[in-house]
C-alpha cells in the first residue's frame, strides 16, 4: 500500500484541480469579454422596459403594474415578471415603487389588511407610507425602492429600482 | 426563500421570521402516467415559485418530495411524515404540501401539515404570458389560504 507512486489523495487532488481549472477558465472568459467590450456591459444596465400602463390613466391611487421582459443569465433566457405600484403624486409626477418589502423580501400590497393609505406586508406586518417611507416600529428599516420612470408614446416605462433615502 | 446558498444564508440569520415550509409532492413514473406526472409537476413548480416570490420573507421553498407512483401508500406516508418530523424539529410552524396527485387527498388526515391539492392545467402548448396570468390567478387563492393560516 505504501509503495504507491501516487496516493489516492494526491490523485484526487490532481483531478479536482483539473476540473477547477476548467471552471475558472469558464468564469474568466465572459469577464474578459466584458472588459474588452464595454458596449456589451452597458446593454444590461440602465434599460427601460415598456409597460401596458397608459400614463394619462394614472390617478393618485396606486395601481399594480406588471411587466415582463426577457432576462439572460449564464444558463438560460427566461421571462421575468416584475411588479410596481404606480400613482401620481400631488404635483402630478409619476411615482413607481417596488413592491418588495425591505425587511425580508415579501410582496407588499396597497391598503392590504385594511391599512388605509399605506402599503402592507403580509409576512410580518411591515407598513409603508404612500411615498414608500417605512413606518417606524414595524420590521422594515428602509423605504421601498423606487423605479426610474419614463414615458414613451403615452405608455409608462420603468428602469431598475433604486433605493430611496428617507426624505 | 429558495433552496440556494444565498437565501439559506438569510434564513440562518433570520430564522425567527421564516417559520413556513413549502414542499411540492411530485410523483414519478415511466408508464402510462408519465406525461401527466411531468406536466403536473411543471404546473406545481411554477405555482410554488410564484408563492415563494410573494412570501419570500417568511417561507422556505424546499426541493420537491419525489416518489415512485407505484410505491405503497403507507410507505409514501411514512416517508413524508419523516420529513414533517424533521421540519418541526427545525422549528417550522407551518408546513404546506402542494401536489396534483389526488392520492394524497384520501390520506390527508394522516399527514402533519396542510395539504393543498391543485388540479393541474396542461401548460405545454400555452403562450408564456397567458401561462403566467393563469398561474397567477390560481396563486391568488393560495395566497389567501397561507395568509389566513398565519393569522390563526
Ligand atoms: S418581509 Fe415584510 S415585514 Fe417581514
Amino acid at each position: 500500500m505504501s509503495k504507491q507512486p501516487v496516493s489516492r489523495r494526491q490523485f484526487l487532488n490532481y483531478t479536482l484541480m483539473g476540473v477547477g481549472g476548467f471552471m475558472a477558465a469558464g468564469m474568466l472568459m465572459p469577464m474578459v469579454r466584458f472588459a474588452i467590450d464595454p458596449v456589451l456591459a452597458e446593454g444590461a444596465a440602465g434599460e427601460f422596459q415598456t409597460t401596458n400602463q397608459k400614463v394619462d390613466e394614472l390617478t393618485s391611487t396606486p395601481v399594480r403594474v406588471d411587466f415582463s421582459y426577457e432576462q439572460q443569465d449564464a444558463w438560460y433566457t427566461s421571462e421575468v415578471t416584475e411588479t410596481a405600484w404606480v400613482y401620481k403624486d400631488e404635483n402630478g409626477e409619476v411615482v413607481a415603487l417596488s413592491p418588495i418589502c425591505k425587511h425580508l423580501g415579501c410582496t407588499v400590497n396597497w391598503e392590504g389588511d385594511n391599512h388605509k393609505n399605506q402599503f402592507y406586508c403580509p409576512c410580518h406586518g411591515g407598513l409603508y407610507e404612500k411615498n414608500g417611507n417605512n413606518v417606524p416600529g414595524t420590521p422594515p428599516t428602509a423605504p421601498l425602492d423606487k423605479y426610474p420612470t419614463k414615458v414613451k408614446d403615452g405608455f409608462l416605462q420603468l428602469g431598475k429600482p433604486e433605493p430611496q433615502t428617507i426624505a | 426563500m429558495n433552496w440556494n446558498g444565498k437565501d439559506v444564508e438569510s434564513y440562518k440569520q433570520q430564522k425567527e421570521y421564516i417559520d413556513t415550509a413549502i414542499m411540492p409532492l411530485a410523483p414519478v413514473s415511466f408508464g402510462a402516467e408519465m406525461k401527466e406526472a411531468a406536466s403536473q409537476y411543471e404546473f406545481i413548480q411554477l405555482l410554488t415559485m410564484l408563492l415563494e416570490k410573494q412570501f419570500k420573507g417568511r417561507t422556505l421553498l424546499l426541493p420537491p418530495f419525489s416518489y415512485q407512483s407505484k410505491k405503497r401508500e403507507e410507505d409514501k406516508i411514512a416517508a413524508l411524515n419523516s420529513w414533517s418530523e424533521e421540519l418541526r424539529e427545525a422549528e417550522f410552524k407551518h408546513i404546506f404540501y402542494f401536489t396534483s396527485d389526488s392520492g394524497w387527498k384520501l390520506v390527508e388526515d394522516k399527514l402533519d401539515g396542510t395539504l393543498i391539492w391543485v388540479p393541474s392545467v396542461p401548460l405545454e402548448h400555452m403562450e408564456p404570458s397567458y401561462k403566467y396570468s393563469l398561474i397567477e390567478e390560481q396563486a391568488k387563492q393560495f395566497i389567501n389560504i397561507i395568509a389566513h393560516k398565519w393569522q390563526q
